[in-house]
């Protein structure tokens, strides 16, 4: 094993990407794969978050938050109506250590620490999958939904989900401000 | 990769703190570390997260630029992360800074966005502290445990669970085993 950071080994080809002029995409994030990689406006990607689009695209909608070695992408080959691969809508929250490979993931979700979204699931809008939590290959997770505990769930209607939009608004607005952006690296 | 010198895993600091060549430490202008801490390899200190809403007492502006303060004798095992906890305050979000004494083992993969951790603290193995979390002295935290955001916990406390909830107390006779400096002195290039 190499002494050496990851970040001066030969790099893996670069795959394509398309990449907003707002996003904050710090220069230890890695983009690997051959499909099409999009990231959207206001969208901020940690340092060590992991994005792989070996097997198919993967899509970021703008003002999320892509946090440390989480992992988003297809692991395996996907299937035929898997084709459009992650797509991930505006306003979602990945933190630390989550791996995604879901086909959708709504609108102002959060997936916490270490979730497991597994192949093929769809997550509804204003979801929160909490920490160490799974969601199985192919579900669907409705809107509202929180998983929580040990697999336990329960709908979250207190009807705040505005005020948590501009919850992460607020984080994005920092974040912006303390994470070096590099996306000259990426293209 | 075999065209590498011979060099050991550790980087050994003046106060003795053993930092892994492969960790990935991120602000390390805003990090503190109080001497003789191990930091294994793919350990990740979020140092870059600041502060950014304003102290309250305006002489405290020194305060501002560490993100993650650490004492002595502490142990953090690898792939193991400590992240500066973040919240809306008045209408702002800031980060705010992470603080922990001596004594304190974190077991791998766990991730700690903790507020506060006392001395002689032992976290285990895939651990996640979440938010604003306050740990007190004496407390052993076992295994896949999820602590949730703002709980406060006990000293000689022994906690488990998703989410984590006190199952027990730590014994007397457990206190000098949760002293590190035997550990710290087997960590080493040799």
């Amino acid at each position: 094993m190499s002494s050496k950071r990851a970040s001066t080994m030969p790099a893996p080809p670069k795959p394509p990407t398309s990449l907003a002029s707002s996003l904050t995409i710090a220069e230890h994030a890695s983009l690997t794969g051959t499909h099409l990689i999009t990231l959207g406006s206001n969208t901020v990607v940690h340092p060590r978050a992991k994005f792989s689009s070996a097997h198919a695209p993967i899509t970021v909608g703008s003002n999320c938050i892509i946090c440390e070695r989480s992992s988003i992408g297809f692991q395996s080959e996907a299937s035929p109506n898997e084709r459009q691969g992650v797509v991930i809508q505006n306003d979602v929250v990945i933190e630390v250590g989550a791996v995604v490979e879901a086909k959708t993931v709504g609108e102002g979700t959060v997936i916490e620490v270490q979730a497991k979204i597994g192949k093929g699931a769809v997550l509804g809008k204003h979801c929160k999958i909490g920490p160490q939590c799974e969601i199985v290959e192919g579900e669907t997770v409705p809107d509202f939904t929180v998983v929580y505990g040990n697999g336990m769930r329960r709908l979250d209607n207190s009807g705040v989900e505005d005020l948590k939009l501009k919850m992460v608004a607020r984080q994005i607005e920092v974040l912006k401000r303390l994470i070096p952006s590099n996306p000259a690296k990426f293209q | 990769m075999s065209k590498k010198p011979v060099k050991g895993e550790y980087i050994e600091t003046d106060t003795g703190n053993k930092v892994s060549r492969r960790s990935q430490i991120i602000g390390t202008t805003n990090i503190i570390l109080g001497g003789k801490t191990v930091i294994q390899a793919e350990v990740i200190i979020r140092g870059d997260l600041l502060r950014t809403y304003p102290a309250s007492n305006p002489s405290d502006k020194q305060g501002n630029t560490v993100a993650v303060a650490i004492g002595r004798y502490c142990f953090f095992s690898r792939g193991c992360e400590l992240r500066p906890p973040g919240k809306l305050y008045k209408g702002q979000f800031s980060h705010y800074p992470l603080k922990i004494a001596d004594h304190v083992f974190v077991g791998p993969s766990s991730i700690i966005e903790a507020a506060l951790i006392g001395s002689h603290v032992n976290i285990g193995a895939n651990v996640v502290v979440g938010k604003f979390a306050i740990i007190k002295d004496y407390v052993r935290i076992l295994d896949g445990s999820v602590v949730p955001p703002n709980m406060v916990i006990p000293s000689f406390s022994v906690v488990a669970g998703r989410p984590a909830r006190v199952v027990g107390e730590i014994a007397e006779g457990e206190l000098d085993g949760m002293d590190l400096r035997e550990v710290y002195r087997g960590v080493g290039n040799a």
